[in-house]
């Protein structure tokens, strides 16, 4: 049977579509909201590290499966290797209702102004794309508190004097630091840094009906086990559902979006979970499928008007990929830094995100979260046995003996960093598969020399005495902060979208993930994508109402 | 995704069935015929494997890998239905591969080796050492220090990770961190 016709399609149910979704339904719009994957839950994953979205070296608990799912991965000599989804070179995003928004590790940054801004602030940068966005702080500023409360965020921007204005503050107050994070959090201020509480979303009391953190370790990779995490999936998703106007159709893999002689979206072509192929219609249609598989889907929906793809005209569909250059440092202590207090990461310092001499953005630094047994035998010091007596002795003496700073470089964009779809490789439904390649320039690198120096300098005033660097690889980033592939723009030769996410071909198709920032700040950009859901949301919801059927 | 929230759901229920009637006992003797509780592993490769898991995470006031059944874990995980079956031909090939190949330098296979040989040949290997026409000494298409990192990492997730798959006996390791 048809499906019925509905106002507004969003692919997509994570941190950007999931928002779409509640803003479009309740302003009266039919909604279907896709999703390849289905509910996660705590109670059918447990603790269980190894198949955690952490680190998952068996298998991605959160998906996608590696049974349908596959990439491909160029490395920067041009070899091309099959990767699947549990291997870090498939750079993947969880594949269930609310996506990695179940899963993270929940950081609620708002970008600075000046993220906005890199171009002017920071002029050309040798080899890079780097532009202005086509909107400001300023525009967005509304849309973060909406998120903020809306989703639920703990937090205190007045301890960090580096934060952007706001107009409003958090609607929860921060969260208590641990051990470590209070001897971190003196530290900082002992070398003149400015230290707070990193804001979180997640509840520090009960919010929204749902309890307060409890605290756990097994937080960041893993569903909340009494839901004091706020994602999309227990937030804004059972509200858009609520309304009746919103159909959430999981198990249901899209494969293509649609389009008439005229060059307009007619819907989307999908798979059910039995594999039968299906068509649904809208008068809208909005991809929030991350900024891999939202330029896959364009691109695998090429057309005698749009040969190169969807948005392709001018070659700007899934170029730019980044991520952020992580880097930071590790350290060993004399005493005991780890009290069972999850789930860590509290602490955090943004005096080198911007106004660095000499050095074209930066990072905010915090502290890592609490590193589970099987991820802390990937940490140890240069040179130190890998396997072994000391091995074990290392493990014993230093799990609880630890701290590492970390901050998330921003990329410098640059064009050959990019998804490309691969025809000579298809996924289970006989869709070419998303091909990655590009690399990291010079510039990224410099830059998280600087900070990873600045992460040391904290801990030393820690007390630290065996301190460790970490600067990051040449390779392509994107991973879960990938953002970039589609980026917004006044200009259609240099951009995929106008600045409220649409296309600039066709008029009624609308990216709202990250895909279309055009750089992705020095933070966790997760509320920034949200913050994006209810600005694009905003834009329909008006012309809507002003009488704009999109047809 | 269903199939595998299914399928991981099973498998635990399996795993803590079998945990249940395989006990501590290893291994179950018929008269004339001996079997060992493993699935994929034959008694002479898990006899190795437990020699590289003692060596890789070695026994002392904690159990060492091959009490903590990371054998077991590597076992499960290659065989049909476990995550790790993409690694199957690489155990079946490299671990009699890897007990013989010590034979030029050490005089004797990796098994029977002493401690401090056992260490000093697998340093060789992961070094890189005994890459080097590998294929013509049973190693197949493998790269010798490529399967060390494998299996050392695996043992890690078998040592370090939940019990439902397999290794990490009685929680060992979290024991020996104190985690509880």
């Amino acid at each position: 049977m048809a499906n019925k016709h509905v106002n507004a399609i969003v692919v997509g149910s994570g941190a950007g579509g999931g928002v779409v979704a509640k803003e479009l339904s309740y302003a009266g719009l039919s909604v279907v909201l896709f999703e390849r994957g289905g509910w996660a839950k705590y109670d059918d994953h447990g603790d269980d590290e190894l198949t955690a979205q952490r680190s998952f070296p068996l298998a991605c608990f959160f998906g996608p499966d590696n049974e349908r799912y596959r990439r491909v991965a160029v490395d920067r000599q041009g070899n091309k290797r099959i990767v699947y989804p549990n291997d870090w070179a498939y750079h993947n995003i969880a594949a269930c209702v609310g996506s990695g928004t179940v899963s993270y590790g929940a950081m609620a940054w708002r970008f600075m102004e000046e993220d906005f801004t890199m171009k002017s602030t920071y002029g050309d940068v040798e080899g890079s794309t780097l532009e202005d966005w086509p909107i400001t702080y300023a525009d967005l500023e509304p849309y973060y508190e909406k998120a903020e409360w809306e989703i639920g965020v703990a937090g205190d921007d007045y301890q960090n004097p580096f934060a952007p204005w706001r107009n409003k503050p958090h609607p929860m107050p921060p969260f208590p630091h641990n051990r470590e994070g209070k001897l971190l959090e003196e530290a900082a201020k002992k070398v003149g840094y400015h230290p707070f509480s990193i804001p979180m979303l997640r509840n520090s009391k009960e919010f929204d009906g749902r309890s307060a953190c409890i605290h756990v370790l097994n937080c960041v990779g893993f569903a909340c086990p009494v839901d004091a995490k706020n994602g999309t999936q227990n937030t804004v998703i059972p509200k858009a559902i609520e309304t009746g106007n919103c159909e959430l159709r999981i198990h249901s893999q899209v494969v293509k979006v649609l389009t008439d002689k005229s060059g307009r979206a007619t819907g989307v072509e999908y798979f059910d979970k039995n594999d039968n192929k299906h068509v649904q219609t809208a008068d809208i249609v909005i991809l929030a499928a991350s900024a891999t598989e939202t330029p896959r889907l364009l691109l695998n929906s090429a057309t005698n008007l749009f040969p190169n793809g969807i948005g392709n005209r001018h070659d700007w569909v899934g170029r730019n990929l980044q991520g952020h250059a992580y880097c930071g440092a590790d350290g060993l202590f004399e005493d005991e830094t780890f009290d069972g207090t999850g789930p860590g990461a509290s602490v955090a310092v943004c005096d080198f995100a911007h106004n660095n001499p000499g050095i074209k953005g930066g990072a905010m630094l915090a502290n890592d979260f609490i590193k589970l047994p099987y991820a802390y035998t990937g940490t140890r010091p240069p040179g130190a046995a890998r396997w072994g007596r000391e091995h074990k002795d290392f493990q014993k003496n230093y799990f609880k003996r630890n701290a590492s700073i970390r901050g998330p470089v921003q990329e410098m964009p640059n064009f050959e960093s990019r998804v490309e779809v691969d025809p000579d490789v298809v996924d289970h439904w006989g869709m070419p598969v998303a091909k990655i390649s590009g690399f990291k320039l010079d510039e990224d690198i410099r830059t998280a020399e600087f900070i990873a120096d600045k992460a040391e300098k904290w801990l030393e005033a820690a007390g630290a005495y065996n301190i460790w660097k970490s600067i990051p690889g040449t390779g392509v980033s994107g991973g879960q902060h990938q953002a970039g592939t589609c980026r917004m723009g006044n200009d259609p030769q240099t951009s995929v979208t106008d600045k409220y996410g649409r296309i600039h071909d066709v008029d009624n198709l609308f990216i709202a993930d990250g895909s279309l920032h055009v750089t992705n700040g020095s933070f966790n950009p997760v509320l920034t994508i949200m913050a994006l859901g209810y600005w694009v949301s905003d834009y329909i919801v008006k012309e809507w109402k002003g009488g704009n059927r999109f047809r | 995704m269903d199939k595998n929230f299914k399928d991981a759901i099973n498998r635990r229920k399996f795993l803590k069935i079998s945990a249940l009637w395989t006990g501590g006992a290893c291994i179950i003797t018929i008269p004339g015929f001996t079997a060992t509780p493993y699935r994929t592993l034959g008694r002479s490769e898990a006899e190795i494997m437990d020699a590289l898991a003692d060596a890789i995470i070695p026994p002392g006031e904690y159990a060492g890998g091959k009490d903590a059944w990371v054998t077991r874990f590597i076992d499960q995980q290659i065989s049909s239905n476990g995550y790790l079956q993409h690694d199957h031909d690489l155990y079946k090939t490299c671990l009699p591969a890897m007990n013989n190949d010590s034979r030029g330098e050490f005089g004797t296979i990796f098994t029977e080796l002493d401690e401090n040989y056992q260490t000093e040949y697998l340093q060789a290997i992961e070094a890189g050492h005994y890459n080097s026409g590998a294929a013509t000494r049973g190693w197949g298409n493998f790269t010798p220090s490529a399967f060390f990192n494998t299996m050392r990492n695996h043992c890690m997730m078998g040592y370090y990770g939940s019990p439902i798959h397999g290794g990490n006996r009685d929680y060992v390791s979290f024991r020996m961190i104190s985690l509880f």
